[in-house]
């Protein structure tokens, strides 16, 4: 496998407990990709494997064509990150704390002054981080995670206590940075509508293992189908079976999963056929309702 | 890069404003002192100090007489009888308040429990406390190996370390000089007596300058406290919150030195590393709580806990999984 951040076999034992298990992903350049999962199913512990906080115990973890443990300094030198919430040093100003991370990487100040420009953060730059509100402390942390150009970025949550107009701010950044500066962008969260706007794919994790990957379209096509409202279902779904479409039927609806170009013949063949149809539109299944599908809907503590 | 490291170090200790703390501290400490030391000398303006030091002698011969004291109290006091008893047949005032003197009392006086604490205090920040943050994340994810960032946090307490003990000195000179003679750095000085068992020798006994004698103080001093750095480094790495490491070290220091004082049967008690930690206190002439403790006994042990402590603390450092 290649790409700028290749995972293999994760696996994280505790004691007993299987945190995480067998788990594999390529983060490509150029797209954000979606870790989703309810808190509890291992996202956070994947994501600290992925940065080189947790020691795997099975598997490895390439980035940008180096293995994390072998090639450490070099591995990190590629990837940005913020792992659960954005903490930084809240005693120092938000320069005071790029400089310190600038520091560790040997890169200059005018790589302070393009990330803090990057997060619109250059005006509030001199201040204590302490004073800082949530969304301004995930600005900085992302303005950290940027310092010296990494191919990867990996951010936790991003979303997490943040108010809708912050949500999108940092959304537009995420897709500007992987659709103009080329990064692999890596998400996690446990927002599903989050996910869904900002992915290009998503790879979904419960109790530790990968239940279900792909793109987001993939994932939401191939849950469609068309709903459609009619006096009489039970002959409704008779003509439709009649022209080999599986239906399934509620109180005055069916739902044939068929594409939106294939429905107008058979509505023209209900309306022959007597049929009232009062409504037809195509049914999108959500990630939500695809996610509570594939997990059961069950949640973990 | 190392540099950079240790610069990142220094500005953090820094910003957190614990060392300001600690100066000050050591500051109000140190002011008490020189305003006691001042009342003494008033008093002592008209006093002979031969009779006092007599007058203390025969004191301390006479709790010793009637016994009922533990043999570890029984012994430093006898110890101290004999030194006193050393200056007073050449003639010489071993506590003549000055300056100087007060700079030299300061080693063996805040050597033994404060300095050790004010440096657990530096100690227990600069790891601890980036794990209560949070902030380890992101200093962990940079690239840079965590063996060297363990480094530069060992580099720059050791500094702080030695900052701290310098500070101390020249604080309790600046202090007190203006009340008390501020000369007096020549006043002659006798060290080296040796104690083993029942026998106090002063076979071996040096007369120094005072000057002379507070630089070995300071020295000895000085790599007490690398020692304790080293350890309190450890306790900072295995300890999440600031406060258990600074209450560990607070403990062992209290602790140890009750337990190597009420029991002194108790003879693994010598290997503890509070037994050998007031090294400047053996160098002037005190009896160690335990028989065979030599000078160069205490420093190896000290030496030999502080390497101990530091590959505990690297072991951990950098081979434990990191969680939130």
């Amino acid at each position: 496998m290649t790409g700028a951040l290749v995972a293999e076999h994760l696996t994280k034992i505790i004691g007993k407990r299987t945190i995480v298990d067998d788990v594999s992903f390529d983060l490509r350049p150029g797209e954000v990709f979606g870790f989703l999962g309810p808190n509890g199913a291992g996202k956070t512990t994947t994501i600290r494997m992925l940065v080189g906080l947790i020691r795997p115990t099975r598997g490895a973890i390439t980035v940008c064509g180096y293995d994390i443990r072998r090639h450490f300094e070099k591995a990190m030198r590629c990837i940005g990150c913020i792992v659960e919430n954005p903490d930084l040093y809240r005693f120092m100003t938000g320069r005071e704390n790029l400089e310190h991370f600038a520091r560790m990487l040997g890169v200059g100040q005018s790589e302070i002054e393009r990330v803090a420009s990057l997060v619109n953060l250059a005006h509030r730059l001199d201040q204590r981080v302490g004073t800082y509100s949530l969304g301004m402390r995930q600005r900085l942390g992302i303005a950290q995670a940027m310092l010296g150009s990494p191919r990867v970025l990996i951010l936790d949550e991003p979303a997490n206590g943040l108010d809708p107009a912050g949500i999108r701010e940092i959304r537009e950044l995420l897709r500007n940075l992987a659709a103009e500066q080329g990064l692999a962008v890596f998400v996690s969260s446990h927002l599903l509508a989050e996910i869904e706007l900002t992915a290009d794919r998503v790879a979904i994790i419960h109790k530790g293992k990968i239940l279900r990957s792909g793109t987001v379209r993939e994932l939401i096509s191939s849950q469609r189908a068309m709903e459609i409202r009619v006096g009489d279902v039970h002959r409704a779904a008779e003509v439709l079976r009649a022209k080999g479409i599986e239906v399934t039927l509620t109180d005055d609806t069916v739902l044939a999963p068929i594409e939106e170009t294939q429905a107008p013949p058979l509505i023209a063949a209900l309306t022959e056929n007597g049929i009232d149809v009062y409504h037809a539109r195509q049914r999108v299944q959500s990630l939500e309702e695809m996610f509570l599908d594939v997990t059961g809907g069950e949640t973990v503590d | 890069m190392f540099l950079a490291l240790i610069r990142n170090e220094i500005l953090k200790l820094l910003r957190r404003k614990r060392f300001a703390i600690v100066v000050g501290i050591m500051l109000v400490i140190l002011t008490l002192v020189s305003y006691s030391q001042y009342r003494q000398l008033r008093e002592m303006k008209n006093a002979n100090w031969r009779a006092e030091l007599q007058e203390r002698i025969a004191r301390y011969e006479n709790r010793l007489r009637r016994g009922r004291i533990n043999e570890s109290w029984a012994r430093s006091m006898r110890a101290e009888v004999r030194r006193l008893q050393f200056y007073l047949d050449r003639g010489i005032n071993p506590e003549q308040p000055t300056a100087p003197l007060v700079v030299r009392t300061f080693a063996n006086a805040a050597g033994f429990l404060l300095l050790p604490l004010l440096i657990a205090v530096l100690g227990s920040d600069i790891v601890s406390a980036e794990n209560a943050e949070g902030t380890d994340k992101l200093l962990l994810t940079r690239p840079v190996r965590r063996w060297k960032i363990l480094s530069a946090k060992l580099v720059t307490l050791w500094l702080f370390a030695s900052l701290t003990l310098f500070v101390g000195g020249a604080l309790s000179y600046l202090v007190t000089a203006p009340v008390l003679p501020a000369g007096g750095w020549d006043a002659p000085t006798f060290n080296g007596f040796q104690l083993s068992g029942e026998t106090f020798s002063v076979d071996h006994v040096r007369q120094l300058p005072l000057w002379q004698d507070a630089l070995i103080a300071y020295g000895l001093e000085w790599y007490a406290l690398l020692a304790v750095a080293s350890i309190s480094l450890m306790l900072s790495v295995m300890f999440k919150s600031s406060a258990a490491s600074i209450g560990t070290m607070l403990a062992s220091l209290i602790g140890g030195t009750i337990l190597t004082r009420i029991s002194p049967d108790w003879t693994a008690g010598k290997y503890l590393f509070v037994s050998a930690l007031p090294l400047a206190d053996y160098y002037t002439g005190q009896a160690p709580p335990y028989d065979g403790m030599s000078m160069t006994f205490c420093i190896t042990l000290l030496g030999a806990w502080a390497v101990a402590a530091l590959i505990a603390a690297y072991l951990l450092f950098t081979k434990r999984d990191v969680f939130g």
